[in-house]
Formats: C-alpha cells, structure tokens, sequence
C-alpha cells in the first residue's frame, strides 16, 4: 500500500511541479514579449492614423478592406504584388502540408480552407499519425542497435568501461552529434537560404519544428519567388524526418540510460521498453545482457511495477 | 521490427503522403484560387472607390499590417484601449501549447530574448511532460484495465470467445474514449466559439493530435473568463494522456499477438518435429528386443523363426514361401514384399476410393492403400484367420476399428511421408501384421499359429467365401461379437498360441455374410489385424515400459481386460495421430513417448 501511495504521492507532486513550471514561463513570457507588443500596437495605429489623414478612406472602409486582407493572409494568400503566382497548394507544398500534418508539427502557415479539406485532414490525421509514429518507432529501434547497443557493447569489450560510464558517454557523444548534425548545421543553411532569417531564428525553428511544435511564426520556403522551391520544401520534409527520428534516438538513449543508472526507478517513472530483445542481433547479445543485469540490479529499487507505463499490456 | 517489414511501413508512409497531398491539392487549390480572386477584387474596389491612396500606401500598409497580426496583434480591433495578449491567462496557455507541443502559433514570441527563452523552456517542458503524460496515462490505463477487465469477465462468462471479447473490449473503450474526450468538447467548443460542428471537431482533432495549426484556437477570442483556458488546457493533458495510453493498449496487444503467433508457430514446428522423433523413437523400439523378455514362449518362438528365416533368405529360398521370409530380421517385412504390394496397391487403392466414397481423399487412400496391402498380401499368403480376431478388437469399438482401419493405412500413408526408414518399418509393420497372421502357416515351427495356418490353408481353399468374408470385415465393422466363437475374445495377445487354439473352426463360417456390396477385393482386412496383433505383442513385449506409458491414458475407459487396452491403445495411436494431424486445433503438447489423447477424441 505504501508504495501505491508512494507513486500517487510522487504524480501529485509531479503535476504540482509541472504547474508551476508553466506559470513560470508564463510570467517569463509576459515579462519579456509584453513590451514589444505594446510598441508594435502603437506603430500600426500610428500608420493607421497616418493613412487616413493622408487619404479619402475613412475608417470603416480600410477596416472592411483590412480584414479581407487579413483573412485572405490567414490562409497564406498575400495580396502583395510581388507575391509569385505560386500556389500554397501546389503538389509540393501539398506534401509538405501533408507531412506536417502527420507528424504533428502542424505549422498552420497554410490551412485546409474548405470543409471537406478540414474533414478529410481529420481522417487523414487520425490514420496518419499513429503510422508515422510506427514508422518512426520502428525505424528508430533498428538504429538503436546501430548507433547505441553496438558501440556501447565495442566500448565495453575494447576499452573495457563498466556499462553505466559506457552508456553515460555513448549518451553525451550521442547528443552533441545530434546538436551539431540537426540544429547547428541546418541552422546554418537556412540562415543562407532565406534572407530574413538570423542565425538565431533558424536555430529556433529548428528547434521548434523538431520537437514537433510548429508554431508556424517560421516557415522555410515561403518567401517570394524562392528558387526550387519544390525541391526545397521537399528537402526540409526529409530533414524533419530523419529529424525527429534522432529526436526520438536521443529521447530513447536517454530513458536507457536512465533506467541503468536508476533514475526512473527513483522516480518511479515508467521504465524504458524492454521489447527490444525480441531484435536484439547475436553480435551485440552480450552487451545487451550486461545492460540487462544492471537493469536488474537497478530493479529492486522499484518496488510498485505497476508504474510502468508497459504493464498496461495483458 | 525485420527490415522487409520496415522497408515496407516507409513506402507505406511516403505512399500515404502522396495520396495525402494529392487530394489536399484537389480540394484546396480551387478554394485558394477563388480567395484570390476575391481579394484582388476587393484591393481593386478599394483603389477605385478611394483614388488618393496610390497602390504603394497600400502595399505598406498592408505589409506592416500583416506583419503585425504575425506577431499576434489582434488588428481587427481598432480599440485604442489596449489589452495584451500576453496577459498571464494566455502565457500560460501558450506555454501548455509549447510543452505538450502543440504549437498553436496564433502567439509565439517575437523577441530574441523570447526566442531563446522559448528553446531552452521547451527542451526542459517537453521531456517533463511526456514524463508527466506517462504517469497519468499510466493511472488511466490501470482504470480504464480495470474496466476492461471487469466487462470482459462480464462478457467471457456468457461463453464469448476470448479474442471476440478482447476485440469488443478495445473498441468500446475507445468509444468510451471518444465519447469523452473528442464528443464532448466538440460540443462545448461549438457552443462556446460559435463555430460550426465541423470547425469545432476539426479543432479538437487538429489539437488532440497535437498537430496545432492554429487556424483556430479555442480561448483566443475571449478576454473575459479566465477560466477557459485553464479548463482547454487540462482537457488536452487528458485527452492527450487517454489516446495515448489507448495507443499504447493496442501496440502491447499487437505485440502480444505477434509473440503469440511467433510461439504458436514454434509450438506447431516442434510438434512436428516431436512427433517425428517419436516414431523413429518407435521404430526403433520395434526394432530393439528386449533382453529381459526371454521366458516368454512367444517371443522366443519368434526370434526362432526370425533366424530360420533369416537363414532362409540368406539361402535364397524365398518365394512361395515367401511368407517365411515375409517377416525380416526385424519381424517387418522385407522391402521386397513392401515394394511389391505397394505396387498391387495402387491398382487397389482407386477402386477402394471410388467405393468408399465420402471421407478424406487421403485417408480413403490411405486407408485403402494399407488396407489393400493387407488384403494382397493375405490373398498372397491366404492369410484370413486373424479376421477373427480382428472381429474381436472390432467388436468392442466399432470406432476404434474403423480408425484402426484407417489408421493402419492411414500410418502407411502418414509414414511414407516421414522418414524413408520409418515408412519402410511401418508399411512392413503393417504388412508384417498381415503376414504374421499367416506366416505361421506352413513350415513355420509356431505350434501357436497352427489354427491359423489350418485357417490359412482353409481359406486359401475358398477364395470366394472368403472374398465375400473378408469383404464384409471390410465395411461392417463392428461385427456382432456373438457370432464369433467366444472365448478370449478379446484380450490376450499374449500368447497367440491360446487363442487361436481355442478358435475352432475356420472363420469363415460364423461370419454373416449378408454383403450388399460387391467387393472387388478379396483381401482379409482380418489377417491384417492379426498381424497388427502379432506386432502388437511383439511390441508390447519388447518395449512394455513405454508401452504401458502409453496405456494409461486409454485404458480405463474402454475394457476390463488388461491385454485389450493396450491393444488398442496402439490402435488408438495411429488414429490419434492422423486426427491430431487432420485437426491442427488444440494440439497438445508432445511428450516423448506421445500419449494419446483423451477417447473423448474418439468419441467426438
């Protein structure tokens, strides 16, 4: 009984924590954005003003005319001249919607305007995303032995480091490769490609885009009169991809590493999935078992199983 | 996960891509086009009603315009009194669309500093949320396990089977999902928002998944009830944690499956294989004698005989008294007499098939198969008397008999399918049944068999009375035990020599003959019988321990008589493998010996 106590005591504190986490951010958030949305309000009256004064339009005709043009930019359709003639709905742009859609980025840039267009991409939705999320599942447990149970175990018998120093290395190695590899590099390309963005902006979105947010402020591709631009918005589909499949790597190298040195354990957090075995290759059975013994030695550290977030099985 | 299907789940979602795309672009791109229109229309009115705007003020207007709605100005609004929308309310909810990555968009922060805040809020909200969705989804699915449970004990005691229920189970409970999670807010957000149903549950969807476009968010509007968003929020936390342990339900049930399908396969194939090694295991045990066997008067008469013959063969002298060397060293018949009733067979086996008509091809054959090997073979060697005791096994289970039947030949049959070796040692053994009824004929030193070679010899002489005879053995099986002379029936194997003394006359007689059927083959299904009788002994002498293993089983149910069980027991082998290899369903686990299911499979 205590140990059930002990876990609803522990996910009480949990969500207690979380909340507080948010209302930080919050205050941080406000702090920080409040002021410069003030001064952006001001401009825009001030230009609003300006416009009036210097025209016959009086307020209610600029304002029915500002709100068809909002609404219209709403759905990524500017009315400025030197917009190209490209279409939003283009096959590329189209499969690039489509994958945003399906791997739950979401970036809203462009939105499905009809109703059967919003119909359709509720089913589409609700097939896609547990298919991309099976793929990526999948795809990322056969790297996993790759990238993480091969060297750990080549690590272990070359070198001859204990598993968890093993993995605790493996792991910071990991991460700084998936920095360099998918936010700094990129970073660094779309910063060239597209004009209006800094280096800081492009980290941010990829960051953004990777953990699968999207707020949509950033969207590559989207300028005027980008050249290739199929070719392009086809390229960063692969890049999210292949993106958040390391995302996904690293999270699990993560949770690995955790449950070896016991933090989930103490947490009581669920434990990392032990189904891997069923592919584990003959090569790396031997790291496998020793990460396993550890795990096992870990294990008793746990005393309520149901914690686990894989008991939900039958 | 092996790479085929890996390979294949990728060109399925590249796949389902294209499709997705292609009909994005059928709907949308007309829509698009006509909202161009449209506001290329309206900028023109605009122009014209308003000529002392040049299309420059314009464009720059409406550039920083747009640029201001980017950064979430509300500009639709011209109210000089100014509410952020950054008030705490809204921070707050951007930040839960943040963490539990959403990503709405309709506010996102334009400063650097804001930026950058925002990155490294993220790289610490997203893992503690999804720590945080585990352990509430992990509470939920305890739940939501526990009801499942409880319907689905509810549901298994009206006698549903099991899969049936676990399938109902999983739907309802996603309905019941559904219900709460996707109907409801649908609903609410409906009534709230003013939007229309679909745009309502096109939101709910759109945020559930997290996917978030941001076209529309619920709470944006409203500056006043502060507890909406708070409210949103909690619902997303929940709906998100209630899918996602759903999903992860599913993903355990599937995997489950697949390691049972996977165990099930490894099961059949070591079945298979068990079963395999058990009758060369048999096999085997027909061939070792068993030295500790050697006061039995039958037995030894036998390994007599086996050495006469055998000195017999080595002489050459095998012909028409091909009997005497029927049985090889091992008591089986020799390859020769295999082959060459084998032959003589398949003339038989059609017709046996074309008038048995119904029941498996292969078993007919089969059983016509070993059956006219018998029948060839007694013909050969004018074998019958073992009819009567055939008639005595008979009697008892009319079922037994004709799986007996059909499993001797079924054996044959089965057994050519085995190992070479082991076929040859089982259609000999079947042969060698129907040899050993007669073999003890003439020349051979069995005083035992001296009815039967009287038997023999009688029946040789009446080939029709014993067509018909045997015939009716046949198709009537169960043969009604009076008419047949008494005494052991039944029972004693062991020796021979007692029964078929006590026997007095010629079997043929006592047998009704009433044969509708014109029976094209004469041969004695009988002198099959015996011989399998004769085996039989030889078996249950020369490896009882396993034997009588085997008999447990089997043995209450049917006989009083202690010999009679075990014959049958044998008997029932033979069917019991050919059903159990007929039905793949509830097979049971192999043990080595295999013991023989329950009667209730010959009951069924």
């Amino acid at each position: 009984m205590s140990s059930w106590y002990k876990s609803w005591i522990l996910l009480t504190g949990f969500i207690l924590f979380y909340v507080a986490y948010l209302l930080f951010g919050a205050f941080v958030f406000s702090t920080i954005e409040r002021p410069v949305e003030d001064k952006l309000k001001r401009d825009i009256q001030v230009l609003k003003e300006e416009f009036l004064n210097q025209s016959c339009v009086n307020a209610t005709s600029l304002e029915h005319f500002l709100e068809g043009v909002l609404q219209a930019n709403k759905y990524g359709i500017s009315i400025l001249p030197n917009s190209s003639a490209s279409s939003n709905w283009d096959l590329a742009s189209s499969l690039f919607f489509a994958n945003t859609l399906v791997t739950t980025v979401g970036y809203g840039h462009t939105t499905p305007l009809s109703d059967t267009g919003k119909a359709f991409s509720i089913f589409y939705a609700l097939l896609g995303v547990p298919f991309t999320m099976l793929v990526l599942t999948a795809c990322v447990q056969r790297l996993m032995h790759l990238v993480t149970y091969g060297p750990i175990s080549m690590c272990r018998q070359k070198i001859g480091l204990e598993p968890l120093a093993a993995t605790a290395i493996h792991f910071a190695i990991l991460l700084l490769v998936v920095v360099l590899g998918f936010f700094v590099v990129p970073a660094v390309v779309f910063s060239y490609i597209e004009d209006t963005w800094s280096f800081l902006d492009a980290i941010y979105f990829c960051f953004i885009t990777l953990c699968t947010i999207g707020l949509g402020d950033y969207v590559p591709g989207e300028k005027p009169g980008q050249n290739f631009r199929s070719l392009y918005k086809i390229s960063v589909m692969v890049y999210l991809f292949v993106g958040l499949m390391m995302m996904y790597l690293v999270l699990r190298a993560f949770h690995r590493m955790a449950d070896l040195h016991g933090l989930t354990s103490f947490f009581q957090l669920p434990h990392c999935d032990e189904d891997i075995e069923e592919d584990k290759e003959p090569i790396i059975e031997a790291g496998h078992e020793d990460q396993h013994e550890a795990e096992d030695s870990a294990k008793p550290l746990d005393p309520a199983s149901q914690t686990s977030y894989n008991t939900i099985n039958r | 996960m092996r790479c085929p299907t890996l390979l294949a789940l990728l060109a399925g979602v590249m796949l389902y891509l294209v499709m997705g795309a292609l009909v994005f672009r059928y709907w949308e791109s007309p829509m698009e086009s006509k909202e161009h229109e449209k506001l290329l229309c309206t900028t023109r009115d605009f122009l014209g009603n308003h000529s002392c705007v040049t299309a420059q003020n314009l464009s720059d207007l409406i550039k920083s315009v747009v640029k201001a709605v980017e950064a979430g100005l509300d500009v639709k609004h011209s109210s000089t009194n100014f509410t952020s929308r950054w008030d705490l309310a809204s921070a707050f909810f951007f930040c839960g669309t943040i963490i539990t990555t959403i990503g709405f968009g309709n506010l996102s922060p334009r400063t650097k500093w804001g930026q950058l805040f925002c990155v490294c809020y993220a790289l610490v909200g997203i893992p503690m949320f999804g720590f945080l969705l585990a352990g509430v989804g992990d509470h939920m699915g305890t739940g939501l396990r526990k009801a499942v449970w409880k319907m689905e004990t509810l549901f298994l005691k009206r006698r549903v089977s099991p899969t049936y229920v676990r399938i109902m189970s999983a739907v309802l409970s996603i309905l019941i999902g559904c219900l709460i999670f996707l109907a409801v807010p649908t609903l609410v957000f409906k009534e709230v928002e003013d939007w229309s149903f679909l745009e309502a549950l096109y939101f709910v969807v759109i945020t559930l998944t997290t996917v978030g476009f941001g076209d529309y968010v619920a709470g944006a509007n409203r500056r006043d009830g502060d507890l909406f968003k708070p409210l949103v929020w909690l619902w997303i936390v929940f709906g998100l944690a209630y899918f996602a342990s759903i999903l992860t339900m599913i993903g355990n049930w599937l995997r489950v499956l697949s390691k049972k399908t996977r165990a099930e396969m490894e099961e059949l194939r070591a079945h298979a294989t068990d079963w395999t090694q058990n009758i060369q295991n048999m096999s085997m045990d027909f061939r070792i004698p068993n030295p500790l066997d050697l006061n039995d008067p039958f037995l030894l008469q036998r390994r007599r005989w086996k050495r006469s013959t055998r000195r017999r063969v080595r002489r050459g002298a095998l012909g028409h008294h091909g009997r005497q060397g029927v049985i090889g060293e091992n008591g089986h018949l020799p390859n020769r007499w295999v082959s060459h009733t084998r032959s003589m067979t398949r003339l038989e086996v059609r017709n046996e098939g074309t008038r048995l008509g119904p029941g498996a091809d292969s078993r007919v054959s089969a059983r016509s198969e070993g059956r006219s090997l018998g029948r060839t073979l007694a013909r050969s060697l004018s074998m019958p008397a073992a009819r009567s005791v055939m008639e005595l096994d008979y009697v008892r289970d009319p079922v037994a008999m004709m799986m007996l039947q059909g499993e001797s030949a079924f054996e044959s049959k089965s057994l050519s399918e085995s190992p070479e070796s082991d076929s040859r040692s089982e259609v000999s053994s079947s042969d060698s049944h129907t040899s050993d009824m007669c073999t003890p004929g003439q020349g051979i030193t069995f005083a035992s068999f001296d009815a039967s070679g009287s038997l023999c010899t009688g029946e040789r002489g009446s080939q029709g009375g014993s067509r018909q005879v045997f015939f009716q053995e046949d198709i009537r099986f169960p043969v009604p035990l009076q008419q047949l002379p008494k005494s052991h029936n039944p029972t004693k194997p062991i020796p021979m020599s007692p029964i078929f003394s006590v026997k007095p006359m010629p079997l043929p007689m006592p047998l009704p003959m009433p044969l509708p059927m014109p029976l094209p083959m004469p041969t004695p299904p009988g002198c099959k019988m015996l011989d399998f009788f004769g085996e039989n002994l030889a078996y249950i002498d020369e490896s009882s321990d396993t034997l009588s293993d085997r008999n447990q089983p089997v043995e209450g149910a049917v006989s009083p008589r202690p010999r009679k069980p075990r014959r049958r027991s044998i008997r029932r082998q033979l069917p019991h493998r050919s059903t159990l290899k007929e039905r793949d369903s509830d097979m049971q686990p192999p043990s080595n010996p295999p013991t023989p299911p329950p009667l209730s499979h010959l009951r069924d």
